[in-house]
């Protein structure tokens, strides 16, 4: 018992913030579970949410996880800031400043990245190629449960057990069991290899979505450029995530059976793992940045009042970067010493994707010159990434060339290059989406004023961070790094970063703030069509309904809804009575949570190698496939009346 | 436009899984599937090759591998390929009992497939090439089991396509459910190949290529 | 027209579906054009078959024999791999088959060429470290 306890709560490990922390989430559980009971919102919680199958719910706990986790990621970063903000500081323990750059960086990649733009993904793409759903709508349940299951089992190891701390890129043999004995690096694995499962699943989901269940006349170059985007992002998906899987899952054979692929005796070979990852890991950089060029090819023609300036050159620049991404991995780790010609070869294939991407940047600005542009939120959140993500874009072409990486790699430099590049890229195009299509989502918009605040603050402190540590990397200051003396000229550019990312915690709260008081006084979107949308989705009531179409639209456009208006027909949203029909939809199911708790029982029990616990589990996952094998009743089918009366109820029935 | 593309349609007999539209959806995204574990296995056969003359101290693939397992083991796979297609030939032409006895068939002989690897693997193991000895056997042993695990879980999945293809007989949705266990099938068939000749016949030919 | 699509309808009799072929993409090359084989017997399996045993046994032949010098064998033995995987994909697997276009052709050529730059990748990458071992 003794020995159980020790293995779940290693005392080394207490230090009195922790506990501090520890007590405050279970608290926050227990008043969760207090308010739910008190306000008798099980059922709800369970009707509405846990088994639904609709994507615009999914979509909607996709976003609330992603926000949790953007402020855990946050937090870490604010712990790692402030132990670098003086020389010589030992505000953190060693051991848990490394296991705070893994978590960091784990969280925002995989459990805040990709889920906020799965969240849009969800909420946007059925809406916007006319569909009623997805192709598979229970497994994009299943998707978000094991993302779930994933996000809780890596963030448990907080309080049981020890967090990873190889970084995120889990270098062996940094990860080596007998250099690495705790769990901490089980947890990352086994929570890794379960989301990776279901990101692999969405991948599947959207691509077989777009390809298969466009509207009548909707055609490839008629889709909306946010469509395009995460049609490919799905194919990079799948073709990323298998070199993920296998990475990772060898490793922890590696760690749990005992097998030798990269541990240092034995014949292993530890920079295969290198290999692999990176083979996951740059199409990975993509297929977060991709689909935020796709929000900002929405946003920028609706706030400019134009059509996207060159969508062909649009579609073909995203392609190339989709190819390209495949074979410039080795650029990140040009420094094994594969060989000139290997790293001349990636060097260059890395340097040609800048031409895609700038040949989108312009297509941006060109599309807002000339327009009438409308500065809401969403649109500054797109003129901000554009300096950000050129700098990171230079700068990128910059460490492409092989002899100044060598110079540069795993300095600051670096660093600041990757947060241009994800914070202006991935995340200023996740916020801008958010605050697109929030009314879409919640029939209520988020206020303006508090949102350009929020805005403004978190730019701000995004520009004082990281500009600092481009300088810091030429000073040869290196990543992951505990300390430094002081007298190397670091402390100043290291104390203006810190306070920039304070700065940007302010703006994230002010963020908070915003989406907390839009929820009580935020004002209702009663048109559907808050901000003159050009796409299908703005042509449905907000919130959409569970059905999302009353009738399927006929395509005849690229931009479909503003023809629409344009031509006149002021009233097309409006369905005729006759003209609806018997609707088939996914009936909820309890099988997704059911699959995703079985996964987090089988993880938990791995992570630990107790295998009672991880058999358990298993057999949870294989009774769930069986149970779906065999049940045959999973749609039902709406009343063509009720969808009437629900069309009548929003004012759009025409008779 | 629209009405000469229904005409294709309707003059094009389509096989009972594709008339219904969102049972042919669900055959494009197991192709989408299947692409994943496409690559997938690439990767393993790229660890493979890296790692395959990481011998340490332990066996080369001239002491370890031996030709007959290997030879009973391809000729099944191979046959139940051919017995898998035979079944979806007799769901296209509505005949239940054909379909189902060629199915199960298949199991059988993939069983005996799985078999003979289990047989295979605990002689090396036996003899002393158990995976922790050496890069070369680890990414041997995974390799290959992950196809073989691959292949059983095959095996129970058509264990209960045969318990629904009596319980249902042949319907849209079941002979989508059977051709989409053909697809995987065949297509563990193909790894197949690759492995008896990238893993097995490439290394037992004597000498090392660079 | 106004073709209205039901959500996935399940199940028996569902046949009469097939008029809503207008909101699926087709290609105008005919080769790749989609295409479902009905015989009175099974002609193609039995081809298939007869063809990836014939193939296989190639294979094993010339390595038992060591029929050719070693370089040569291990090309050869990928070669007739290849052979056999594009007549499983074609004979088995119907590649070709699909309502609409045939998405799944475009997404595993991708595939393929994902798979060849990670084997011929892996091992032009790591060729280093039998200069430094």
């Amino acid at each position: 018992m003794n020995q159980i306890l020790a293995r779940l709560f290693p005392p080394q490990t207490r230090r009195p913030d922790e506990v501090v922390i520890e007590f405050g989430i279970i608290f926050a559980m227990l008043s969760l579970v207090y308010l739910l009971t008190r306000l008798k919102k099980w059922g709800w919680l369970w009707r509405e949410w846990l088994t639904s199958v609709d994507h615009k719910k999914i979509g909607i706990m996709y976003l609330v996880s992603a926000l949790l986790m953007l402020f855990r990621g946050g937090v870490d970063a604010l712990m790692i800031r402030s132990q670098l903000a003086l020389p010589n500081n030992h505000l953190l323990p060693v051991g848990q400043y490394d296991e705070l750059f893994t978590t960091h960086g784990t969280i925002m990649i995989f459990f805040m990245a990709m889920p906020f733009l799965f969240a849009l993904f969800n909420v946007a793409v059925p809406l916007m190629i006319g569909a009623r759903d997805v192709a598979f709508p229970r497994l994009n349940a299943v998707s978000f449960w094991l993302f779930a299951a994933g996000a809780i089992l890596f963030n448990i190891s907080f309080v049981i057990g020890g967090s990873p701390n190889a970084g995120w890129t889990a270098y062996p043999p940094l990860t080596e069991l007998r250099f690495n004995p705790g769990v901490g690096e089980n947890y990352y694995l086994v929570s890794l290899l379960i989301a990776g499962i279901g990101t692999t699943i969405t991948g599947i989901n959207f691509m077989t979505t777009i390809l298969r269940m466009r509207a009548p006349g909707m055609t490839l170059m008629r889709m909306p450029m946010f469509v395009w985007t995460v049609l490919v992002t799905g194919a990079l998906i799948i073709f990323a995530f298998p070199p993920l899987t296998i990475a990772l899952l060898l490793t922890l054979l590696d760690r749990l059976f005992g097998s030798s692929f990269f541990t240092l005796g034995h014949g292993g070979m530890p920079m295969q793992f290198v290999n692999l990852f990176w083979l996951f890991g740059h199409p990975e950089v993509y297929i977060v940045v991709l689909p935020a060029f796709g929000i900002f090819s929405e946003v920028v023609p609706v706030f400019s009042d134009k059509k996207l300036f060159g969508y062909p050159a649009m579609v073909g620049s995203v392609l190339a970067i989709t190819i390209l991404s495949y074979i410039v991995w080795v650029h990140h780790f040009f420094t094994m010493g594969a060989g000139p010609s290997v790293n001349a070869f990636f060097g260059v294939t890395t340097m040609l994707i800048a031409i895609p991407t700038g040949v989108k940047i312009f297509n941006w600005v060109l599309t807002m010159w000339g327009g009438r542009i409308r500065f809401t939120v969403a649109m500054l959140w797109q003129l901000a990434f554009i300096p950000a993500f050129l700098v990171a874009g230079v700068t990128g072409v910059l460490l492409a060339t092989v002899p100044v990486d060598y110079q540069m790699h795993n300095s600051y430099f670096l660093i600041a290059h990757f947060h241009l590049a994800l914070i202006g890229g991935t995340v200023f195009g996740v916020l801008s989406g958010m605050y697109y299509w929030w009314p879409k989502m919640f029939g209520f918009m988020l206020n303006e004023r508090q949102g350009k605040w929020a805005f403004w603050i978190f730019v701000i402190g995004f520009f004082v961070t990281f500009v600092p540590q481009y300088m810091l990397g030429f000073e040869g200051m290196t990543r992951r790094m505990y300390t430094y003396p002081p007298g190397l000229g670091w402390g100043a550019l290291n104390m203006v970063s810190t306070i920039g990312a304070f700065i940007q915690g302010a703006g994230f709260l002010v963020l908070v703030y915003n989406v907390l008081w839009s929820m009580r006084y935020g004002e209702r979107d009663v048109t559907g069509d808050p901000w003159n949308g050009r796409t299908l989705e703005w042509s449905l009531p907000s919130p959409a309904p569970a059905y999302n179409f009353a009738t399927i639209p006929l395509v005849t456009h690229r931009d479909e809804w503003w023809e629409m208006k344009q031509s006149g027909r002021a009233n097309a949203y409006k369905v005729k009575s006759s003209a609806i029909r018997p609707v088939h939809m996914p009936k909820r199911s309890a099988m997704p949570l059911f699959m995703g708790i079985s996964f987090f029982v089988l993880g938990f029990g791995m992570v630990f190698s107790w295998w009672i616990i991880a058999i358990v589990g298993a057999l949870g996952v294989i009774a769930s496939l069986f149970l779906s094998a065999f049940d045959y009743n999973d749609t039902e089918e709406l009343d063509p009346q009720d969808i009437r009366r629900s069309e009548a109820a929003l004012g759009r029935l025409e008779v | 436009m629209s009405q000469t593309l229904s005409k294709l349609a309707r003059e094009q007999e389509l096989p009972l899984e594709f008339a219904d539209y969102h049972e042919s959806i669900k055959i494009t995204g197991f192709w989408i599937f299947l692409t994943t574990d496409l690559v997938l296995f690439s990767c393993l056969f790229a660890t493979f090759a890296v790692m395959r003359y990481d011998y340490a101290n332990g066996p080369t693939p001239l002491h370890l591998f031996h030709m007959t397992p290997l030879i009973v083991e391809t000729a099944l796979l191979l046959t139940s390929s051919f017995t898998c297609s035979l079944a979806i030939y007799q769901s296209r032409r509505q005949n239940k009992n054909g379909a189902l006895s060629w199915l199960i068939l298949t199991i059988l002989l993939g069983m005996g497939f799985v078999g003979t690897e289990v047989h295979e693997f605990v002689s090396y193991v036996n003899s002393g090439a158990t995976w922790h000895q050496s890069g070369f056997l680890s990414a041997f042993f995974t390799l290959v089991g992950t196809h073989g695990s691959h292949v059983t879980f095959g095996i129970f999945w058509a264990l209960t396509l045969v318990a629904q293809l009596v319980q249902r007989g042949i319907t849209p949705r079941t002979s989508r459910k059977l051709y989409t266990f053909a697809l995987y099938w065949h297509f563990l068939d193909i790894v197949w190949v690759f492995i008896f000749s990238f893993v097995y016949l490439s290394n037992m030919t004597g000498g090392k290529m660079v | 027209m106004m073709a209205d699509r039901f959500y996935p309808s399940h199940g028996t009799g569902a046949m009469n579906h097939i008029e809503i072929a207008e909101n699926e993409d087709r290609i105008e090359i005919p080769v790749l054009a989609p295409h479902f084989s009905s015989h009175k017997f099974p002609w193609h399996q039995v081809f298939g078959y007869v063809f990836s045993m014939a193939l296989t046994a190639i294979a094993f032949l010339l390595v038992i024999n060591q029929m050719l010098p070693v370089a040569s064998l291990v090309f050869v033995v990928i070669v007739l791999a290849v052979v056999q995987a594009a007549i499983q994909f074609g004979v088995f697997m119907h590649l070709r088959e699909s309502r609409g276009m045939a998405w799944q052709m475009l997404v595993l050529g991708l595939g393929g060429f994902i798979a060849l730059c990670v084997v011929a990748g892996s091992i032009w990458i790591m060729m280093f470290k039998s200069g430094v071992s």
